[in-house]
């Protein structure tokens, strides 16, 4: 492992810590521009149904209200939320800026705008909205009964795929195993509600400040929409408090660019916590049934499963995730056979769509609670089972054809089953006391980008100020996870200058160059590496400068410490900024680059996970009371922030196998509102977050950095369910694991209740 | 538009009370008024603001009666050296009542008013047998036992011009033990799905228990005694039988509280525990008990 | 109605709705957007603020429940731009990612240490309780209260110093130093002789476009 790296490797706050510990930092629901109005979304009530008749007259007599929106005085042009780039049709175009045709309680009938947040709140209470109700279909499994019941008139199964690789063996003795997992639909839970600001100009153009996680294609669904050409739309990424996926697509901008557009002025849009909660996307509900056969000593043979997703009201990126949900399981195992059939299901719910690790966590819920079975029928332990079955670096990944690159996901198994003492831990019996102690392990994958399924690339330019500083110039999309720091790190190590004397900042269509934007773990592996091509470019021109005048050749230069440096004579340098003065006088090509980096390869990041928890048997509520993350991350750019990556995504793992779950009632209504009754993990329960990493700098990466915001959080959630199984001897496999279901599968275990959002 | 009325002593609040209607409200800490207040429709016509009557705010011993403020706040409570001699039981239910933030501003008289089935400190103040005074817009000052206050879930039988000036009950000896117990869906922060206070007389000599008083929470619309588990108890010696009686005991209870409804499977066997909790919260034996297991 | 309310050691008049939220009113009337709202029913815990000495949540009391109280704010934690101590712990541990529960974290903590100036991880983590974070498994977050406390905490993640101690100031040596001068000033002479030529011919005297 290269070793002599200055920056690379070190632990760095975000870039804006210091404006973030005085509550200086302006987020989107801080923004405000003078004249700005402010909007309040009217939901529909019912789960399904026709809107017949929208009274507003006594909300538009109230003063300050500036208007009333509504399904039949707005346009209904369709639009997809889930959008990447111009021309892409995964996703059907479903959605319209307010429904006719209501499909869930939470969608979007009208809006309010007024002078005040207050008058809007008050007016939206007074607008009466008459339905005609039709039946509704509140479970997968209704949907899939109804022939004559429709959410979409194309049909209730949004999407089907199937994945067919290998050859499947001769199966003769293999032994067999089932299992069936089901997964909560849960809601991400930043703790900054959805917000997003537009101004309508009197030039005819727009400007947008979205916190949302990409702002070309939030262009291009708003110009797309409102019929505008793209020139005209500015979008600009503000700070926000946290997405973990919840803003990747876009359901509030459209709406809000529409109203600024009416209105002529600036319009605000600020949903509350329940209003996040049901009427933008969440995590969807899947249930995945898993059918193995391997040889006697474990060695897998074949590999078939079964997935249905949950997609709620509106399609947006379940189809995607449904071919996703499909790529999981041979990137961390070898199987000569591997079929799986996946398909989401439009229900009148809350909608399903981009979370944190793309369907990433809900497979692997489903193959690790999966593996412990076989290694139960088979008496092996299940560390030794997942073994003899990992793929080895530099493996093929059998369905998609992809290198996994440097997998290291085996040495993650063996130096945290060390590091954890799993063996001495694991031959501890749970006793049969009130409180039971178990232990379990899980190993997840995630990706590095799209290639491989979508041209995957990024744009920047990087330029040197006159007196050696920098400036970055790239369509960043901070989500608070370090990602404007990490660029400056990777420019910083090429460039030799510290971090501190770089400037870069976030996204705007305006100015900075085209990329995608913070999803499908891309930033580390994709803008990383373009940033690190953009500063060698750049580096290039500095050395180049110096030879010229140093008459040496480029070959005896080095950088370091914000100068040119000759290697054969430590005496001499030549200072940035005197290159800089050099360029300001004598036709020196400036000092700065742009550079178009094309990703050239979608390598796997791994972890493993150990957890051991304490089972009360009496009250059925589970405490997890020592945890290992291991990570094959690469490289660690930012050390300290990929250690506190993965602690913040065990605190959203241990939500999802404990605790987290957004069910609908027989009215359709999620009978939850906020925080007091939807429980994410507190300071009080949650435990130390022990992480290890595995770093060995293989792939395509900058310094051989791989992603780590996603994987981070995918095998999570059944190394607890796995715990929770070994400390009780059962097999419980809906997710999450409430007191209900832990004390029914201890004293009823015919009647767990099964997973009532699937 | 809402009128704000601080009145600043007794006499004044009476005023108050005398010219509030149905929709004026009472602000004792806020935690659940802001809110309730907050949506189109329910504004109040007037709110008697009680945060300027610090003469509500108190913890003392009156002879053999403890005597709480009703605007003592549930940290107050929860750090106070008589509470902690007097009524371990309310202290220990003030300590689990939300976040550090809302005990440090939520009031006893605002949680009781506010009647919330789950209400930890109506368990705790059940088992004390504590009463409520209170004051109402004609000056007429009322006492009467919590249990006749608390109707169900939200509901009293408090006027819309009367509010509650004070808690009293007999101030536990040292001779008592007492003891407060909660199942929430996690640790700190949570609703209670069941609570239990409970409070003996332990004869030291004697080895026998006294003037039991058991009272559960969040099952059913009030909390409420286990008369007849209380009775069962009654000078029985503090050994593991009767733990374990007084778990089967709560179980029943449980059961016979919520008959049919969603929960009962799960409560009923989480009573156990909640009962476990709250005996060996009596710190009578050593080691503590532990319920049989199949 | 009129308030009178003391925020950060200022006493503000304010016109308020009497509903108005203590939440609203600092961040509405006084421009205080430090202060945010995650939840709106004191469950998140981002809205903390110290009355008279005590963490409450500013988004379930009325602003006229603050009159006549000593109201600090995260915008009050630093002195005339010197972040507190614990702020810097904050910053140091890396407590702090998003940053949306960190103005409320900050609160809650501060209050504790007022009152408990040494406490323990079980007391911080109930402290913190009502303070909800997505973003960073709370394990930094304690470790910088710990560190502010004056105990030996193990820092979770350990931040090098600033720039100015790191980075080598840096410098071209006195030789080369000479050559640069004297390239500029050749340079800059050449250009003055230009400028002095007809205007004509300066269209082929350009500097070379940059690549």
């Amino acid at each position: 492992m290269t070793d002599n790296l200055q920056y690379v490797g070190g632990s760095y706050p975000v870039h804006d810590v210091a404006q973030k510990v005085t509550g200086e930092l302006v987020y989107g629901s801080d923004f405000s521009v003078p004249g700005m109005l402010h909007a309040k979304l009217i939901l529909s009530a019912i789960p399904h149904g026709i809107v017949k008749r929208i009274d507003a007259s006594r909300a538009e007599a109230l003063p300050g209200v500036v208007k009333v929106f509504t399904c039949f005085n707005s346009p209904m042009d369709r639009f997809c939320r889930a959008r990447i780039h111009p021309g892409q049709d995964l996703s059907p175009h479903d959605e319209t800026l307010f429904s006719e045709h209501v499909r869930f309680v939470g969608d979007r009938v009208a809006a309010v705008v007024a002078t005040t947040m207050a008058t809007a709140q008050a007016a939206a209470a007074l607008v009466e909205v008459d339905y005609e109700e039709l039946p509704p279909l509140l479970t997968v499994d209704d949907a899939l009964a109804s022939d004559d019941i429709l959410v979409h008139s194309t049909g209730n199964v949004a999407y089907e795929h199937e994945v067919d690789k290998g050859e499947r063996p001769d199966l003769e003795g293999a032994v067999i195993v089932s299992s069936a997992t089901s997964t909560p639909r849960v809601h991400h839970a930043a703790l900054e509600p959805h917000v997003c600001i537009a101004q309508g100009h009197s030039t005819g153009g727009m400007t947008v400040w979205t916190t949302s996680q990409g702002v070309y294609a939030a262009r291009t669904v708003i110009a797309e929409l409102l019929h505008m050409e793209y020139h005209r739309v500015r979008v600009i990424k503000v700070p926000m408090g946290g997405s973990f996926g919840g803003k990747t697509e876009y359901i509030i901008e459209p709406v809000v660019a529409f109203l600024a557009r009416e209105t002529h002025r600036a319009v605000k849009l600020l949903l509350d916590r329940e209003e996040c909660m049901i009427a933008t996307m969440a995590r969807p509900a899947t249930r995945t049934s898993i059918r193995t056969a391997c040889t006697p000593d474990g060695e897998l043979l074949d590999f078939e499963a079964a997935t249905t997703l949950d997609a709620g009201a509106y399609a947006s990126s379940t189809p995607d995730y449904s071919i996703h949900m499909c790529k999981k399981v041979t990137k961390v195992y070898r199987v000569p056979h591997y079929q799986h059939r996946s398909r989401a299901v439009l229900t009148n719910t809350p909608v399903g769509g981009a979370a944190r690790g793309w369907g990433a966590p809900e497979m692997a819920a489903a193959t690790e609670i999966h593996m412990d079975r076989v290694a139960a029928a088979l008496r092996l332990d299940p560390v030794e089972l997942r073994l003899k079955n990992m793929v080895e670096p530099f493996d093929t990944d059998l369905v998609t054809g992809l290198p996994l690159g440097d997998a290291r996901v085996r040495e993650c198994l063996e130096r945290g089953a060390v590091a954890f003492d799993w063996a001495a831990r694991r031959a501890r019996p749970a006793g049969r006391g009130r409180f039971r102690r178990g232990v379990g392990v899980a190993a997840g994958a995630h990706k590095n980008g799209m290639f491989g399924a979508f041209p995957e690339a990024s744009n920047m330019s990087l330029k040197m100020n006159e007196d050696g500083t920098f400036e970055l110039n790239a369509s960043l999309h901070e989500v608070g996870c370090g990602i404007v720091t990490t660029m400056k790190v990777i420019v910083a190590e090429v460039l030799g200058v510290h971090p501190d004397r770089i400037a870069a900042g976030e996204a705007d269509t305006a100015t900075t160059p085209f990329d995608y934007g913070t999803y499908g773990s891309r930033v580390t592996y994709v803008v990383g590496a373009c940033a690190r091509a953009t500063a060698e470019k750049v580096k290039q021109r500095l050395l180049a400068a110096a030879a010229d005048l140093l008459k040496e050749s480029v070959t005896h230069l080095y950088v370091r410490d914000g100068a040119v440096r000759l290697r054969h004579d430590d005496e001499r340098a030549i200072a940035y900024r005197d290159i800089a003065r050099l360029g300001e006088m004598r036709h020196v090509p400036s000092i700065a680059a742009s550079v178009s980096y094309f990703a050239v390869s979608n390598p796997a990041s791994y972890s493993v996970q150990f957890a051991e928890v304490e089972v009360d048997c009496a009250t059925g509520l589970t405490a997890v009371t020592d945890f290992l993350a291991v990570a094959d991350v690469g490289r660690a750019i930012n050390r300290g922030m990929v250690e506190a990556q993965y602690q913040g995504a065990v605190q959203m793992g241990i939500g999802y196998a404990l605790y987290e779950h957004l069910d609908v009632d027989e009215r359709g209504r999620s009978g939850i509102d906020g925080f007091k009754n939807y429980h994410i993990v507190n300071a009080p329960d949650m435990p130390d977050v022990q992480v290890l990493l595995v770093e060995h700098e293989g792939d395509d990466g900058p310094f051989g950095a791989k992603s780590v915001g996603e994987i981070a959080t995918v095998p999570t959630g059944p190394a607890i369910v796995n715990a929770v199984n070994n400390a009780l001897g059962t097999e419980l496999s809906d997710l999450p694991l409430v007191p209900e279901r832990i004390i029914a599968a201890l004293h009823e275990p015919e009647e767990v209740p099964a997973c009532s959002s699937c | 538009m809402t009128e704000i009325v601080t009145p600043e002593a007794i006499d004044e609040l009476v005023a108050a009370l005398a010219e509030a209607t149905p929709r004026t409200r009472l602000l004792a800490g806020g935690t659940d008024l802001v809110r309730a207040i907050r949506q189109p429709g329910t504004e109040p016509d007037v709110i008697i603001d009680l945060t300027g009557l610090a003469e509500l705010s108190y913890v003392r011993l009156d002879g053999e009666t403890l005597r709480i403020g009703a605007t003592t706040t549930f940290a107050e409570l929860q750090g106070d050296s008589l509470v902690r001699e007097h009524a371990l039981c309310l202290g220990l239910a003030a300590a689990q009542v939300g976040s550090a933030q809302i005990r440090n501003i939520g009031t006893i008289g605002g949680n009781i008013a506010n009647a919330s089935p789950c209400a930890d400190s109506a368990t705790a103040l059940t088992a004390l047998g504590a009463a409520l005074t209170t004051v109402d817009g004609a000056g007429s000052v009322n006492t009467r036992p919590i249990a006749e206050v608390l109707l169900g879930p939200n509901r009293t039988s408090l006027a819309h011009n009367e509010a509650i000036t004070e808690f009293s009950f007999a101030a536990l000896g040292p001779e008592h033990r007492s003891a407060f117990a909660k199942i929430g869906s996690r640790t700190a922060v949570s609703v209670a799905r069941l609570s239990a206070a409970l409070v003996v007389r332990f004869d030291a000599a004697a080895g026998t228990l006294a003037d039991v008083r058991v009272a559960l929470g969040a099952v059913g619309g009030a909390a409420f005694r286990a008369a007849a588990l209380e009775r069962a108890l009654e000078g029985r010696p503090a050994d593991e039988e009767s733990a374990r009686l007084f778990a089967e005991g709560c179980v029943a209870a449980v059961q016979d509280s919520i008959p049919g409804r969603y929960s009962l499977p799960y409560k009923q066997h989480a009573a156990v525990g909640l009962a476990y909790d709250a005996w060996n919260g009596l710190a009578l034996i050593s080691p503590p008990c532990e319920p049989a297991w199949s | 109605m009129q308030l009178l309310l003391t925020v950060n050691g200022m006493a503000h008049e304010v016109e308020a709705h009497p509903t108005a939220r203590l939440l609203d009113v600092l961040r509405d009337q006084l421009g205080l957007t430090g202060t945010k709202e995650g939840c709106a029913e004191g469950e998140c815990g981002a809205c903390t603020v110290i009355v008279d000495g005590r963490a409450v949540n500013s988004c379930v009391m009325l602003a006229v429940q603050a009159r006549g109280k000593k109201i600090v704010t995260v915008e009050g934690l630093a002195d005339d731009g010197e972040l507190d101590l614990l702020q810097r712990k904050f910053v140091e541990y890396g407590a702090v990612q998003c940053g949306y529960c960190t103005p409320g974290m900050l609160m809650s903590a501060k209050a504790l240490l007022l009152a408990n100036p040494v406490p323990s991880e079980q007391d911080i983590r109930i402290a913190l309780a009502g303070n909800l974070c997505r973003c960073t498994g709370y394990t930094a977050i304690v470790a910088a209260v710990k560190a502010a406390s004056g105990q030996d905490a193990t820092p979770a993640i350990v931040l090098p110093g600033e720039a100015d101690e790191l980075a080598v100031e840096a410098s071209t040596d006195p030789e080369t130093l000479a050559v640069v001068d004297e390239v500029v000033e050749a340079a800059t002479a050449e250009l003055a002789e230009r400028g002095a030529q007809a205007p004509d011919d300066l269209s082929s005297a350009g500097p070379e476009g940059g690549e």
